[in-house]
């Protein structure tokens, strides 16, 4: 290593390097390239028996790269030209090429023995954050690796904003390389998949995949966003809560006056209507009661859906929205419950309280049913909707969240209302683009089809709000003043 | 508007993890990684493409142009991200060398040329190979010097030996010498078949 190659070391990395040493390092013209990657260091470590262990792998077989097929051919080739033509060079550069040939058959690829660890910057993290990810490997096998070239297994659910999570390099026995590179956390539950370490041999003729298993585990959990107000329908619990009722009682808004029965409070009697009149006439109020509400994400592979390649799927607005309004009936006094229309099974009972809400943020951020990536299983829906069904309470009203690319979500949502579930379907819409350009004949159609789906809920009684740039409370607040209850 | 949901390692093509860590996949896959072969693969390779270009001119020039073709196919090959250009300049090269032996060429260049044809190519085709599997912005230096330094190194052994063989055992009689050589090469390359 360099000394200018030293100073571009991250520091973390730094700290930790002793005496380094280049493998294999033969003066080599090129040597002094630049390094673009800026967090990577090889480096020499003493006798450090407790990582002397090789993580535990699976190999596949080596096989030929077919890189130096031909090459003693065109080696005898020439020396043949060269006999017949009786010139001394061809038959020196021909017996030369026939070295080539013998080094391409040297060697085998071996497997990658190597101790590895991996080391995240911050487990926990809050969406968005930057996890700097650092991973270190150790030759601990008695060969040397002149070739390795190294994959780390980033889950599917981080994307990686600095680096690559690769490096290529050559170690020799008890020689580690560290590698590091950071990911941008995103809500869920993320695992490390198996880091992939490709050997060659010397020439590169052989060649050979190993995976190493590292475990390692981030969970991100967002912090659930405060939700405004969303107005519910009438199915009610017979709780108290905030969702008015057409049934007449204690409350604060007038309902209905009624004539006076013995025993009604005296502050409930309508004194004006008894001045005017004479007679004694009882204010009757809005109720206002729970609800108990069940909040269904749709999380369908056809749900994971951007309206932009490198924009937020809808389930992850779904589910944000879901967060924001879970919070706020909670608050409200309402039970709620979470559930995913997902072939993973996803289902938190209504409930209110503490430890509620932090279930359903737990539920709400790491279930793998909602996770921000979809699952490889079959979604059976009939089979889905029957058990949804028996786990639904008789009164609970059902908010669902699907971005309504298909018309599974529709028939759904017609079907639970029509058992007297009623249903108000929220939708972030995957089709609304900012600009006109982008908008493709594709595009079009479904954003035309959506729109029929929607009115297809619309007339069949079931509201529908839906956002797509604007923000969800905004949309929720214009649906606000738009229904009457 | 696609199902955008394979944002990480996905079990590759051809050979080994090419993989992408982009989301989506296939095209989104090079916005994500730059595959190209590092950088320094390319020099290392270009360099030892002049090298053997001028060897082969000081042998005999018109065997010397030919081989400078390889140095356009070898900058190509790697540009392109394509093995095959990349052996039609190792094939240029040998025909080029042949053609400067053809025309009188003298033995000592025309090993320089051919052992430095030999490292410009196969340093170029392990930099697509590592473009391909590790990036151009990962770490690669130690892995091409050391691929590099060790292909430079079997070249000028074999070079060694086969010249000190010719000078030494083959002084006056060529041709009979020669045809020995020749036959414990094909002995050799056989034994490790």
């Amino acid at each position: 290593m360099t000394a200018a190659e030293r100073d571009r070391v991250d520091p973390a990395t730094t700290a930790a390097s002793e005496p380094d040493e280049v493998v294999g390092g033969d003066g080599d013209p090129a040597s002094t390239d630049d390094g673009t990657s800026p967090a990577a260091t090889d480096r020499e470590d003493g006798g450090d028996a407790a990582r002397d262990s090789p993580t535990e792998r699976r190999a596949l077989r080596a096989f030929d790269t077919g890189r130096w097929v031909g090459v003693t051919g065109v080696a005898l080739t020439l020396v043949g030209i060269g006999i017949a033509l009786r010139q001394p060079g061809t038959v020196l550069v021909g017996a030369a090429a026939v070295g080539y040939g013998l080094y391409a058959r040297l060697g085998e690829a071996d497997e990658a023995e190597l101790a590895v660890e991996r080391e995240v910057s911050d487990r926990t993290p809050d969406p968005g954050d930057a996890v700097t990810v650092t991973v270190r490997a150790r030759n601990v096998g008695d060969a040397p690796c002149l070739d390795l070239r190294l994959v780390d297994g980033v889950p599917p659910g981080l994307e990686v904003v600095a680096g690559p999570a690769r490096v290529a390099t050559a170690l020799r026995s008890g020689a580690s390389v560290t590698f590091s590179y950071a990911v941008r956390a995103s809500r869920g539950d993320h695992e490390w998949g198996t880091i992939r370490a490709v050997v060659r041999n010397a020439a590169g003729s052989r060649e050979r995949l190993t995976e190493l298993e590292t475990p390692t585990r981030l969970t991100c959990t967002p912090e659930l966003a405060a939700g405004g107000e969303l107005p519910l329908r009438g199915l009610t619990t017979v709780s108290h809560g905030r969702v008015p009722t057409d049934v007449g009682g204690s409350g604060v808004e007038f309902y209905a006056t009624r004539e006076y029965r013995r025993g009604d409070p005296l502050k409930r009697v309508d004194w004006n209507r008894r001045a005017r009149t004479g007679e004694l006439a009882t204010l009757e109020l809005r109720e206002e009661r729970a609800a108990t509400v069940v909040l269904l994400v749709d999380a369908r592979e056809p749900a994971y859906v951007a309206a932009r390649p490198d924009a937020d799927t809808a389930v992850e607005a779904s589910v944000e929205a879901a967060g924001a309004v879970f919070t706020a009936l909670l608050a409200g006094g309402d039970r709620v419950g979470i559930a995913a229309m997902s072939p993973r099974d996803c289902w938190l009972p209504p409930g209110a309280g503490t430890d509620h809400a932090v279930r359903g943020r737990e539920t709400l951020a790491t279930n793998p049913a909602l996770a921000p990536t979809p699952s490889e299983d079959r979604f059976y829906r009939t089979l889905w909707r029957r058990r949804f069904r028996r786990r639904l309470p008789g009164d609970a009203q059902v908010l669902f969240f699907t971005p309504l690319v298909d018309d599974v979500p529709v028939d759904t949502a017609r079907r639970l209302d029509a058992y007297g579930h009623l249903v108000t379907v929220l939708s972030p819409d995957p089709t609304a683009s900012a600009s006109r350009s982008t908008a493709t004949p594709g595009r079009r159609l479904a954003a035309v089809e959506r729109r029929e789906r929607i009115r297809t809920l619309r007339g069949a009684g079931i509201r529908v709000v839906e956002w797509g740039d604007r923000s969800f409370a905004a949309a929720v607040a214009g649906a606000n003043g738009r229904w009457s209850r | 508007m696609s199902a955008n949901g394979s944002r990480g390692i996905e079990p590759g093509g051809e050979r080994g993890p090419e993989t992408s860590e982009g989301r989506g996949s296939g095209a989104d896959e090079d916005r994500e990684r730059d595959t190209r072969p590092p950088l320094l693969a390319v020099v290392a390779s270009l360099v030892a493409a002049t090298v053997a270009t001028a060897a082969a001119v000081v042998a005999a020039p018109t065997g010397g142009a030919v081989v400078g073709a390889s140095i356009v196919c070898l900058a190509a090959g790697s540009l392109l991200g394509s093995a095959r250009v990349l052996s039609w300049g190792a094939a240029a090269g040998i025909g080029g060398i042949a053609l400067a032996a053809e025309f009188g060429g003298g033995a000592e260049p025309l090993l320089v040329a051919g052992v430095a044809l030999a490292v410009a190519w196969d340093v170029a085709d392990h930099g697509l190979s590592i473009g391909r599997q590790v990036g151009r912005e990962a770490r690669t230096r130690r892995n091409v010097a050391v691929h590099a330094g060790t292909s430079l190194l079997v070249g000028t052994l074999s070079a060694v030996v086969v010249y000190g063989t010719y000078v030494v055992a083959a002084g006056g009689q060529p041709i009979a010498a020669l045809a020995l050589l020749c036959f414990g090469g094909v002995v050799l390359a056989s034994a490790f078949r």
